[in-house]
């Protein structure tokens, strides 16, 4: 296999508060591909975002990345000087946010924020840029585009500002585009749309992607491999399809059975998880995730569990790991409170693998 | 029943898809023109301008020569408004007073705006000890008396003129722009678009100059309309105590000074420059208190 694109090793990132120092991010590696698209799942607080904004060198204050390696093809992002890291940032590493309303400025015209955008890292005439802007909003399929450039923010819906969003992140042509929940503010409808628009980019671009979200169903339809966070820890990474169809992490099942499903029978409780995510202050010693897991057992209150490798490509951070509760209580009906096909998701990851 | 095609007018059909194209500056020309009020005092800060325009080619009288008309002259149709103590025509003396008033008006919210404004961003933006440092000048500033700081600074630079005098009055005015600025960019750089414009790998200055500032615009218009009107009023006051404009330039605060003293027998003296005075401070009053009121996002959408 090639080198990765993009390696996080032993990252954290921590805030330095009044109350106590928050570990946002507590220790996760991973790689990137060239061309891939890994999704990174978790609850709020779970230090999914802390992770985008660290390898974008956006940790706010009082927050920093105290230790651990971004290597961008090699480079150690950490270690760079802030100049270079600018440079990095617009050019190789691109960023989309949750509401594309907020992320436009309001007062400036959304082909002059595209424009912009290019001249932070080139020397263009706004000629050229000009007829670029038009370009890259055609690509990301805004109708009408040399008339939407001369808009401001407002004047557009939903859906085309987070398009004209993803066509300021496509500027430079980066390598990696980290997209921070860009459907969650969206109609159903347009979240399609954007995804099927991020997925036709990632295959032909060859843009590897980073997708942050809460919602299974976006990962499922967009992602090769996922991550699963918790307080601020990587639980459980591996295949989509493995994910889905076989968790081995006891969050892992917890989120997957929490979603709800248009098949479900009526009268049927939707199935939450109890309790609420860790402080990040003072994390639970051990597994963190043993106050809320229904499978837990002795040592889950002592000792923190190491990733390993459950089957091919596949890792979880479980004292227990599904499999044995499989065995024990019968997959059928473990297994049976995936999101399943309702919403299609076996379909899709099945697609992402072939 | 035959099915007759209906004729759809075609702006019917056009118009609810073409989308207006409402500009910050259409708009607030919208407000301004359906505010009777800020229309009057539009045309009359206009005729203003062009009096002073027309001061530095020509006036009916010159303004330094003594004996043009009798001392104290009442209004004629020689002399519209009269002449002073010396003889000297006071029309003439107006319109250069206008020049001046305006002058130092613009000229100081200039240096106002070329101060404050990048102060204001990069305590806002960077926070810290930047900030300390410039929130404690502020303060100060804000706590020696506007006078005193204007005279200190008048002694200090030497030769009295209207540089010095635009210097002065900017040394007690620059505190308001640089709060104003700080205070919108503490505000401005947590939204998301400056995060994002970060993220698009923006430099600082950028970032202040190109994503921050425009945001911050409408209220520092506002901040100088509303400042042109003190500036001048501090210049007349400056010049009233005699230590503003030196004569024999005529300044309306030094034509007012000039005419207190023969109150009784002439009030045209000093009602001319006070008059001109009182109408240029409503003026740029009322289109400061209009152009609030148009650039106010709050009002829009």
């Amino acid at each position: 296999m090639t080198a990765p694109l993009l390696e996080v090793k032993d990252l954290h990132t921590q805030f330095f508060t009044d109350d106590g120092v928050v570990h946002a991010v507590d220790g996760i590696s991973f790689d990137l591909h060239e061309g891939e698209s890994l999704g990174i799942v978790g609850e709020s607080g779970s230090g999914k975002s802390m992770t985008a904004l660290s390898i974008m060198g956006l940790v706010p204050e009082p927050g920093r990345v105290t230790r651990g390696e971004i290597r961008l093809r090699g480079h150690d992002m950490v270690r760079m000087r802030p100049e270079d890291v600018r440079e990095i940032r617009g050019r190789d590493i691109a960023m989309i946010f949750q509401d594309p309303l907020s992320s436009l400025n309001p007062v400036l015209k959304n082909g002059f924020q595209i424009e912009e955008a290019m001249l932070a890292h080139r020397h263009l005439s706004r000629k050229q840029t000009g007829a670029r802007a038009v370009e890259l909003l055609k690509k990301v399929r805004v109708p009408a585009p040399a008339e939407r450039v001369r808009d401001y923010p407002h004047q557009l819906s939903g859906g085309m500002r987070q398009r004209t969003m993803i066509a300021m992140g496509l500027a430079n042509e980066p390598a990696i585009l980290i997209a921070d929940e860009p459907t969650t503010a969206l109609d159903v409808t347009v979240q399609a749309q954007i995804l099927e628009l991020l997925r036709d980019l990632n295959q032909e671009l060859n843009t590897s992607i980073i997708m942050i979200t809460h919602n299974l169903g976006v990962v499922a339809g967009l992602c090769s491999r996922v991550i699963v966070m918790y307080a601020g820890q990587i639980v459980e990474q591996g295949p989509v399809e493995e994910i889905f169809g076989r968790p081995q992490h006891p969050y892992t099942w917890a989120l997957l059975r929490s979603v709800p499903r248009v098949d479900a029978i009526q009268h049927e409780r939707l199935r939450s998880i109890e309790g609420l995510p860790p402080d990040l202050i003072s994390p639970p010693t051990g597994c963190r995730f043993h106050p809320r897991c229904p499978f837990r057992v002795d040592r889950c209150f002592r000792d923190e569990p190491p990733l390993e490798t459950t089957s091919a490509g596949h890792t979880a951070a479980c004292w227990v790991t599904m499999n044995r509760a499989y065995e024990e209580m019968g997959a059928g009906e473990l297994l049976d409170v995936r999101p399943g096909a309702a919403s299609g998701v076996h379909g899709a990851g099945a697609r992402q693998v072939g | 029943m035959a099915t007759q095609p209906i004729a759809v007018p075609a702006e019917l059909i056009a118009a609810p898809l073409a989308r207006e194209q409402v500009g910050l500056w259409t708009d607030a020309w919208r407000r301004l023109r359906r505010n009777r009020l800020a229309l009057v005092a539009t045309v009359y800060l206009t005729l203003l301008i062009l009096v002073a325009l027309v001061a530095i080619v020509h006036t009916p009288y010159s303004t330094s020569h003594q004996g043009v008309a009798p001392t104290y002259a009442s209004p004629s149709s020689a002399h519209p408004l009269g002449a002073d103590a010396s003889g000297r025509d006071i029309l003439s003396r107006l319109m250069v007073g206008a020049q001046i008033s305006l002058v130092v008006g613009l000229m100081t919210q200039a240096v106002v705006l070329a101060v404050g404004v990048p102060l204001g961003l990069i305590a806002g933006y960077f926070r810290g000890w930047i900030d300390t440092v410039l929130s404690f000048m502020i303060s100060v500033f804000y706590g020696i008396p506007d006078i005193l700081v204007a005279m200190i600074l008048i002694v200090i630079l030497g030769k009295p003129g209207l540089d010095k005098i635009i210097i002065a009055i900017a040394a007690t005015r620059w505190m308001d722009m640089a709060r104003l600025t700080r205070g919108q960019t503490l505000s401005l750089r947590e939204r998301e678009f400056i995060e994002a414009s970060r993220a698009s790998g923006a430099r600082t200055a950028k970032i202040l100059f190109g994503h921050l500032l425009p945001n911050a615009l409408g209220p520092i218009i506002v901040q100088v309309t509303l400042g042109i009107p003190a500036a001048i009023l501090f210049e007349a006051f400056l010049s009233f105590l005699g230590i503003g404009v030196p004569p024999p330039t005529p300044s309306w605060g030094s034509m007012a000074a000039e005419g207190i003293h023969s109150m009784r027998i002439a009030p045209h003296i000093v009602l001319a420059p006070a008059i001109a005075l009182s109408l240029t401070l409503m003026a740029f009053n009322f289109l400061g208190d209009v152009l609030r009121d148009a650039l106010d996002p709050r009002q829009k959408r």
